[in-house]
């Protein structure tokens, strides 16, 4: 299924449906299982996805094996690794799928490749870009400077349907608290909200 | 009074794991597309053996909003928490009635005894919508022991028809409910007839717990098969082939817009939007 990325670039770009769709065509499909790794650390792909359905989370695992989430991907995410799809080096994070999930593989050099039918892609991955990096500001400035309920409280933000597709451990790792500081968090909002 | 003549006979679909404490084959509305409201998803968990385990399988804390969530116990034990502070075991031919309304969490988990002695499982989880001037009304819980449900006592020892909601031939059932519905366990021996008569809008199936029946003089079903009927007429002849338990569902259809997501079933897409942002806010409340 190509229709859902070609939406997306066509809501992003001033193209038409069948530039769009031509823009596409090349591209390939994936599914994954719930639980299947998409990426190992080591792996060098050159590739970033696009997820079509389902739900992927990005992560690290340190030397004692705890896993650390720094990104999920639900549906109309794009999810890379920098370290294999764009500087050729081993990846030193890992890619799995939290339910079963259908990814669009987008290759490095599909932007360039595409550039004659669709000019305005290179400015579109650019803006991608800033839009990753002012992500990643965001998201460091929580974990150096807020409190465990303001970074929950911007997680359902951003997030907010994962509260019932991803266990609270996981999400506990994501906001880089402990699943019993999120449970602190989600019984004192509790505690002001229910009546 | 016409005949309500049976639809299909319908085939139990490919089950799935519900948590790790129940497999069940959902009929509706994924697994065949009926249009059974009020019933909006029937998760029939056929019987199966469980091994002897410590630790209770089950499904953890999740939320419910805009419907009510019915547990039927035929053979096992689960037991129930919720964040209104409800608590509950349902052992079999025992009946749980939760109305989830403006929001509610809850968890639900294999009996620890039965969880550690093991054995065979057998359960019916029914959603039943509300209609919209009840969505946001407030949580209830109903719990019956089998012993309580009024029964009705079928002729020349033909059985019994334990009625849970609605009205059999002047037995009421005690669940109280928010729109026209019939819930009965029929437990009919070998030979024996019955009959029934609902409103031809009303839609009905029947699920067969155990046994195998004759609807109507011709149509057979046997063992965790569901009868789907279509709304032409009032009139079932049930006959036992063999001692028989079987679930009857019968309600007035809610005309009324769907919107659903997960474990919300509201009217419109922005009620669920607002449904997740209370939950992930706290509004329903807190349960560990």
């Amino acid at each position: 299924m190509l229709d859902k990325f070609a939406t997306y670039l066509k809501n992003r770009l001033a193209i038409t449906e069948e530039q769009a769709v031509e823009a596409v065509s090349c591209l390939k499909i994936k599914t994954i299982k719930k639980g299947q790794i998409l990426l190992n650390a080591g792996d060098l792909k050159s590739e970033a996805y696009f997820v079509n359905s389902g739900l992927l989370r990005y992560f690290s695992i340190d030397e004692k094996g705890k896993e650390h989430i720094i990104q999920f991907a639900p549906e109309d995410w794009m999810l890379s690794d920098r370290d294999t799809s764009v500087f050729n080096e081993p990846s030193a994070f890992y890619i799995d799928a939290i339910e079963d999930t259908e990814v669009v593989i987008v290759k490095k050099d599909f932007f360039p490749a595409i550039k004659n039918i669709v000019p305005e892609i290179l400015e579109l991955n650019i803006l991608m870009l800033h839009n990753s990096i002012r992500f990643m500001q965001k998201r460091i400035n929580m974990l150096l400077s807020a409190s465990a309920e303001e970074r929950y409280l911007n997680f359902i933000k951003l997030y907010p349907n994962l509260t019932l597709r991803v266990p609270q451990w996981m999400i506990a790792s994501y906001l880089g608290v402990t699943p019993e500081s999120l449970s602190r968090v989600r019984k004192d909002l509790a505690n002001k909200h229910f009546r | 009074m016409k005949v309500k003549q049976v639809s299909a006979i319908l085939n139990p679909p490919a089950p799935h794991m519900v948590g790790d404490g129940f497999r069940v084959h959902n009929f509706f509305p994924s697994g065949y597309k009926l249009n059974m409201s009020p019933f909006y998803m029937l998760d029939y968990n056929a019987k199966i053996e469980f091994s002897a385990r410590n630790e209770p399988r089950g499904v953890g804390v999740h939320p419910h909003r805009g419907f009510e969530t019915v547990t039927i116990a035929y053979h096992g034990a689960v037991a129930h928490h919720d964040s209104a502070g409800n608590s509950g075991i349902i052992y079999p031919g025992d009946v749980q009635w939760m109305t989830a309304a403006k929001g509610i969490l809850h968890k639900e988990y294999h009996e620890e005894n039965f969880s550690k002695k093991g054995g065979l499982f057998q359960m019916v989880q029914l959603w039943v919508n509300l209609p919209a001037q009840f969505k946001m009304s407030t949580p209830k819980y109903q719990g019956v022991k089998q012993s309580d449900i009024k029964k009705y006592d079928l002729s020349e020892n033909g059985g019994i028809i334990e009625v849970i909601a609605g009205n059999y031939k002047g037995a009421k059932g005690c669940i109280s409910t928010f729109s026209p519905i019939e819930v009965y366990n029929v437990r009919v021996n070998e030979g024996a007839k019955t009959d029934f008569n609902f409103p031809a809008n009303f839609n009905t199936a029947f699920i067969v717990i155990e046994g195998s029946i004759k609807v109507n003089g011709t149509s057979t079903a046997k063992t965790d098969q569901m009868v789907h009927f279509q709304n032409d007429g009032e009139n079932i002849d049930l006959e036992a082939l063999e001692n028989s338990v079987v679930l009857v569902l019968s309600g007035e259809p809610i005309n009324e817009p769907i919107a659903s997501y997960g474990p919300f079933l509201m009217n419109t897409a922005e009620e669920l939007q607002q449904a997740m942002t209370d939950y992930n806010e706290g509004k329903f409340g807190y349960l560990e």
